[in-house]
């Protein structure tokens, strides 16, 4: 019993929007996500953001799990707190931080476009598509979390935004896989594709240099 | 010896005298914008009536002659096309006299390293704020040594916002500054926030804010556009600095001799046990004495720079620069 509660106040993570804590939840392992205040900004924006952005997230994994992506179950809504269920995975970010193995990234990369189609088939741009917010589960299964900045789209830019944070983070070998899973699974990638070149072209992203390829 | 900076990237013609990094004198003339905002040729023939004049001033204000000075630099972007080419005429024309060096310098980097030499800020997170351009940055040194991009603004710099926004307001000066003092006791009212990751827009929320002009109390207006614009900087920056793990923070550009805001990243500082630089508001205004200092350490590393090199770039951006010191 007390190891279980001080189990529930393990701080996992804590990111510039939210802190990730450890918690159990009809017996089910769960994490809490808060967004805590933010001293910087005034109490009327920080309080509008913080409900709007949980209250959001919350409908956004319901959405994206209705479409059959993978994410982590809503189990508690508060105002600005979410208990949802814990995935047991590791953070893509983390897997390749000691350097990159196309021999065992393959397949991810494969479910990872799958999946990013999935969420794109539904209208769901994620926001913030980075191999922060993948976890990757010890079966292999490829999770996609922390959908704080995701939102229902029919705009090919809020795609294209998707796709170009993540080709930013991954090596161009492990984009190529990427990229190509995500076309095979999703009818309209043409258009998104054909915005990804076009935001390129415009010049911002384009001339930014990458930091991890 | 010292060296000579030549900025006239915009409405600013900034000439300033730089001596081992400390600044001898840093005089400057401006243009001030009718409501169609700036004229790029109006301002360049200004500049071009005023350089002459402004380089004695600045030379006289050093207690030095032209011949006391070992390179010149100006700024070759990013800018106004007209502009930039009186810089760089007129640092021709005066290193053709002398037979010194011609150093181009990128303005975004000259208004980040005067800060960052000024403190002595070894490897910052930056957040660079002027009116044509909003970053966060930090020096990365592959696959060479520059500025890092890892965040900006998808759309219209932060400063030209808030330049919009106070000719709306019919506010005189139509500057950031005004803006600022009007917002003082402002209420807040709800306005649209675009925060992508570390990026951000502001073209939605600068027509929302100057629609609301009529109806509500411009006050307000102002004040709501200041704390909205400033958080979603702050917000993107607080992203970066999760991110790179960044021990200081380094605020620069025309925008940050505002308040508000650098109370804001005073505050993220404050809560991430770290701590926030700004310059004195001179060094943030454009100037002409963060082009000499950039100039300066170019040449003390025997940067040099063959004409072809030289001219003007109008969308010269940070991240191809080399930092090389
Ligand atoms: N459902 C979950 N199961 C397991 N770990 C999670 C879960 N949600 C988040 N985490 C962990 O917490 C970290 C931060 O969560 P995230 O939702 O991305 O918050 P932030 O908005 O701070 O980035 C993730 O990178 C992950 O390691
Ligand atoms: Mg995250």
């Amino acid at each position: 019993m007390v190891k279980r509660t001080r189990a529930a106040h393990r701080l996992i993570s804590e990111g510039a929007e939210a802190k990730l804590y450890g918690a159990r939840l009809f017996g089910i392992d769960a994490v809490l996500k808060h967004r805590a205040r933010k001293e910087y900004r005034i109490a009327e924006l920080d309080e509008r953001l913080r409900l709007q952005r949980t209250r959001s997230e919350a409908r956004m994994l319901y959405a994206a799990s209705s479409a059959g992506a993978n994410v982590p179950a809503v189990l508690f809504l508060g105002n600005d707190k979410i208990v949802m269920e814990r995935i047991d995975g590791r953070m893509m970010s983390a897997i390749t931080a000691g350097g990159w193995s196309m021999r065992t990234m393959r397949g991810s990369l494969r479910r990872l476009g799958a999946q990013l189609a999935i969420l794109h088939n539904a209208g769901i741009a994620h926001g913030d598509f980075t191999p922060a917010n993948i976890l990757l589960g010890g079966s292999g299964k490829v999770y996609v979390i922390d959908f704080g900045l995701a939102e229902t789209t029919g705009s090919a830019e809020d795609k294209a935004i998707d796709i170009i944070l993540m080709k930013r983070s991954i090596p161009a070998r492990a984009y190529a896989e990427f990229v190509r899973a995500y076309r095979a699974e999703y009818a309209q990638s043409g258009s998104v594709l054909a915005r990804v070149s076009e935001i390129e072209r415009r010049g911002r992203y384009q001339a930014r240099t990458l930091l991890s390829a | 010896m010292a060296v000579l900076g030549i900025e006239s990237s915009a409405h600013t013609l900034g000439v300033g005298v730089v001596e081992g990094g400390r600044v001898l004198s840093n005089e400057k003339s401006m243009y001030h914008m009718g409501p169609g905002g700036i004229i790029p040729a109006k301002a360049a023939d200004l500049h071009a009536d005023n350089v002459g004049p402004l380089v004695s001033a600045a030379l006289k204000r050093a207690h030095i002659s032209v011949r006391d000075i070992s390179a010149i630099g100006y700024t070759k972007g990013p800018g106004l096309g007209p502009c930039l080419r009186v810089g760089q005429l007129a640092a021709e024309t005066i290193a053709a006299h002398s037979g010194i060096p011609i150093i181009p310098v990128n303005h975004a980097v000259a208004h980040i390293e005067v800060t960052r030499s000024m403190f002595g800020a070894r490897d910052p997170l930056v957040l660079y704020v002027s009116g044509g351009n909003s970053q966060i940055l930090a020096i990365t040194d592959s696959p060479f040594r520059h500025y890092h991009v890892y965040g900006e603004t998808l759309d219209i710099g932060v400063g030209n916002m808030l330049d919009n926004f106070a000719r709306a307001a019919d506010l005189d000066p139509a500057w950031g500054s005004s803006v600022e003092r009007l917002a003082r006791g402002g209420r807040y009212i709800q306005m649209p926030y675009t925060v992508k990751g570390m990026d951000f827009t502001f073209t939605g929320l600068m027509t929302n804010a100057s629609r609301l002009l009529g109806g509500r109390p411009s006050r307000d207006v102002a004040y709501s556009l200041q704390e909205t614009c400033f958080s979603m900087l702050c917000e993107a920056t607080e992203r970066a600095l999760f991110l790179t793990r960044k021990s200081e923070i380094l605020l620069s550009g025309g925008v940050a001799q505002n308040s508000r805001l650098r109370a804001m990243l005073e505050s993220i500082a404050q809560s991430h046990g770290i701590r926030a630089h700004a310059a004195p508001n001179s060094l943030n205004a454009d100037n002409g004495a963060m082009i000499a200092v950039v100039a300066e350490k170019y040449q003390e590393k025997g940067f040099r720079f063959p004409s072809k090199a030289r001219g003007i770039d109008q969308r010269y951006r940070i991240d191809t620069v080399e930092i090389g010191w």
